[in-house]
This record gives structure tokens, sequence and C-alpha cells, in this order.
């Protein structure tokens, strides 16, 4: 029972980092990219190494008005990402975690062709356990419905090539700005399922730019505040008589944020608006060591569904491998 | 990546010499002529030419969400205010007269006040060191006068404000 328990509670944990992953994404080939993603480290593990691999395929954009745009005839744009984290166990309830993406762009126009790499925005995670979900099994009482609820901050680190270093649009593979979040996940198992709750709010610290293209007259930036929230449930299924699991996760999320500012000046209609629906399997070996997962994240092609934003489609294939 | 991780403030723009032909504020314009989306041949130095003109406004799109801001914001805002100005978009990402033509009635620019030229083979894109948002102004005598992104629009309003 203890054991399967402990099965649950860490596909709800890695769901609900992928279930991060899925809704922290910002990429475009106009709108900078590589965004990165939070690795949960389940519990009873000292360190996760995770490795997963997107593939965003844009399909039109949502205006300022929300109204769907479809692309320049001719075009297939798409960006790759290669992400790798690592999680750390500090402390019973305190845990790290560090995540770097390395990212594609491959950007086909009819006028031609744009292909740039490089490393994208690295995302580093504290995290603390403020409550456990202690009865995943059976609702006695109350205090049984307790869900498990994680928190930290998470800091966003400018290591990609943003719109600032002297490169065209297409080339870009990061936004440029430092950015500090706060993150919550509640989760809560009663097997075999899982309904899991993130919200996460950030703000970009303000910089100077001196570059876009070339030097130009020297101005202060900061984006507008990002907030995210996503809802997801889970299905656990046992395959066979050993304990192999899949689960089955379905979840929804929203992304916005605010007008971005130029020497403390709002700009107009900069803000953005994403909603998507998501998908994921995964499978963990018997002792929960290793983890596969593959996720597939919508944006539906139609008028306000966003604002100011590339519709996109991800597709991401991952695996872990924890240390106990 | 270093300008990000600790930004800069300091001005680096270079020194210009008065007179010289190339895309930084101070020269003078590179001319080009390149085919509109009606097929209509564009000069530059001939858009420039009459008594009611005052400048050229160049801004480059890939019909991105972020390119429909500005242009939105240029349409709207700066066309009705700034008269004898022409207003040019540069689209760098369609291969074809046609295809560029298509692109700017599915973002809703036919009849908008834009005469959008078709870069197809993006001389123009390179000839001004241009990218996405890239906003060029040019005033009458052909000189360069801004060449940045859009950002907010401000400084575009500052400059199209001080045309003689």
């Amino acid at each position: 029972m203890q054991n399967r328990s402990f099965t649950i509670l860490c596909a709800a944990l890695i769901l609900g980092a992928a279930c991060f992953s899925s809704q922290s994404v910002f990429a475009g080939s106009c709108c900078g990219g590589g965004g990165g993603s939070a690795l949960v480290l389940p519990k009873f593990y000292q360190a996760m190494v995770d490795v997963s691999f997107d593939q965003e395929k844009y399909d039109g954009f949502w205006n300022q008005d929300g109204k769907y745009t479809p692309d320049p005839a001719g075009s297939d744009l798409r960006q790759y990402r290669l992400n790798t984290g690592y999680a750390r166990r500090l402390s019973a309830k305190w845990q790290t975690s560090v995540l770097v993406p390395y990212v594609w762009n491959v950007n086909i126009y009819s006028s031609g062709s744009h292909r740039k790499d490089g490393v994208g925005d690295t995302m580093v995670n504290l995290w603390y356990e403020v409550l456990a979900d202690t009865s995943a099994w059976k609702i006695r009482d109350l205090k049984d419905l307790t869900p498990s609820i994680i928190i930290g901050p998470s800091l966003v680190i400018p290591t990609g090539i943003s719109p600032y270093d002297g490169v065209p649009s297409n080339e870009v593979t990061g936004r440029g700005f430092y950015r500090l979040d706060g993150n919550i996940l509640i989760s809560k198992t009663l097997h075999p399922w899982n309904a899991s709750v993130a919200f996460s709010y950030g703000s970009y610290l303000e910089r100077t730019v001196n570059r876009e293209v070339d030097y130009v007259t020297p101005y202060r930036k900061q984006l507008g505040d990002r907030s995210s929230a996503a809802v997801s449930l889970s299905y656990l299924y046992y395959l066979g008589s050993g304990g192999d699991t899949l689960t089955g996760t379905a979840s929804l999320s929203e992304l916005r944020e605010a007008n971005a500012t130029i020497d403390g000046r709002p700009i107009d209609n900069s803000g953005l608006q994403k909603d998507s629906i998501g998908g994921t399997i995964a499978y963990s070996s018997t002792d929960h060591d290793w983890g596969v997962r593959a996720t597939w994240s919508h944006t539906a092609k139609q008028d306000g569904q966003g604002k100011n934003f590339p519709a996109t489609d991800i597709y991401t294939i991952g695996v872990n491998y924890g240390f106990r | 990546m270093m300008d990000d991780l600790n930004p800069s403030g300091s001005n680096k723009q270079p020194v210009v010499l008065p007179g010289t032909t190339g895309y930084q504020v101070g020269q003078n314009a590179p001319d080009f002529t390149i085919s509109d989306t009606f097929g209509n041949s564009v000069m530059l130095s001939s858009a420039l030419t009459g008594t009611a003109i005052k400048g050229v406004v160049l801004y480059f799109t890939m019909w991105c969400p972020v390119c429909d801001t500005h242009m939105s914001h240029i349409r709207d805002s700066l066309m009705p205010q700034f008269a004898g100005v022409t207003y040019f978009a540069a689209d760098y990402v369609s291969g074809s007269v046609a295809q560029a033509r298509q692109s700017e009635m599915d973002n809703g620019y036919d009849g908008s006040g834009f005469v959008v030229l078709a870069d197809t083979s993006n001389c123009v894109l390179g000839a001004y060191h241009a990218t996405m948002g890239t906003t060029v102004v040019i005033d009458r005598t052909g000189v360069v006068l801004m060449n940045e992104d859009f950002k907010d629009g401000t400084r575009l309003r500052n400059i199209l404000t001080n045309l003689p």
C-alpha cells in the first residue's frame, strides 16, 4: 500500500512538473524563446535528472484584439528545445532544481530559411514542501482531504540570445531579462486519481538596453508582470501484475503577461495572453526510478484563445531518473 | 549573452560621417527599387520627391503579433496626424509579390495607407541592417533620421513631429 501511494505521489509530482513545463514555455521566431520549466523532486528521492525534447510548431498568431491570423503562405516555423534539468534535495522539505534549454530555431519562409541554435534562458528553482498529502487512498475524515502544497521562488537567468544581443529576430533563443517568480503547486491524490493546480506570478527586472540589431540610444525596458495557472487531472493505471504504471493527464493552462514599459512608459498592447490544453502520458518503472513521458500542448487556432502571441503546438518527450 | 547578464547603459553608437551612404542615423539612405504588392515599381528616391513630401517611414514586418501591434499603431495614431509622409511596410518573409499581397490582406492591411513592399530577395532588409520591427525614418533630403526598433512609437512620433 505504501509503495503504491508513493507511486502515485511520484506520478503526481512529475506530472506537476510537466504541467509547469507546458505553461512556462514561451517561444517564438518573432518573440524570443527558450523558456525553462520547473522540476519537482518526488519524496524520498535525493536527486533527479530530467531530459526532455520539445518541438514547438508555430501556426499563426492572435493579434492584440484576439483575432487569429495565419502565418505567411509558404512558412514553416519551428523551435526545438533540448531541456536538461537537475533537481537536488537539500533537506526533508527543501529542494532546488535547475533547468537549461538548448534551442534550435528553424524558420522557413517562402523568401528563405533561417536556422540558429544556442543556449536558452536558464531557470533555477527553490521549493519548500508546506504540506504533504498523507492520505492518497481513502478519505476517512476532513484532514484526509489535505493536499500536498509546494511553494517556492524561481529565477529566470537570461543566458539565451536575446533581441538585445545584436542579432536579427529569427536568431533569438531567450528574452534578455531576469525574472523572479513565486510558484505554488497544490496536488491531491485519491487513488487512482490525482488533481493538481499550479499558479505562478513573476516580475521581470528592469534593464538598460543600448543595443538592438545595432547600438541605439540607451533606454530602460521592463517586460510586464507574468502570471500563469494550470489545472490538471490524472489517472494512474497499473500495467499487469507488476509495479509499472501508466499515467494519463489532461490539463488546462492560461498565461498572461502585462504590458511592457520603456523608460517607465507602458507600451500599449504589448501584453500577451495564451490559453492552451495539454495531454500527457507517462510511464514509470516498477522501482519508480525511471520515468518516460510524452506531452502535447495545444492552442486552438481560433479567435479569442490568445492575444498578441503565436499559436503553437508543443510536442514533448522526456525521460527522468531519480537517485534515492 | 553577456549584455543580458550584465546590461550596459553606455551609448556605443558609432560616429557617422555626414555625406556617406548607409543605414545609420545621419547617413544618406541607400536607394532601392522594389515592387509593391500590386506589382508597381517603387523607388525610394522617387518617393522622396514632390513638394508635399516630408519624408518616408519604412517599417519591416514579418507579419507577426508584434508587427501587427506596431503597424496598427502607425495606421491608427500616426498616419492621420502626419500627412506628407509615405508609409512603407517592407515584407521580407514572402517569396513573391502574390504571397506578400496575400499576407497584407490576411493581416488586415489592405487599403490601410501602408504601401507594402515585397522584399522577396531581402535586399532592402540587408541595406538597412533591419529585422522585425525595425523602423526607419528618412527625410526628404534622403538622410536617415531613425533606424531602430519601433518600441512604443514615441521616438517615431517625435521625429515625425520635427520633420521640416
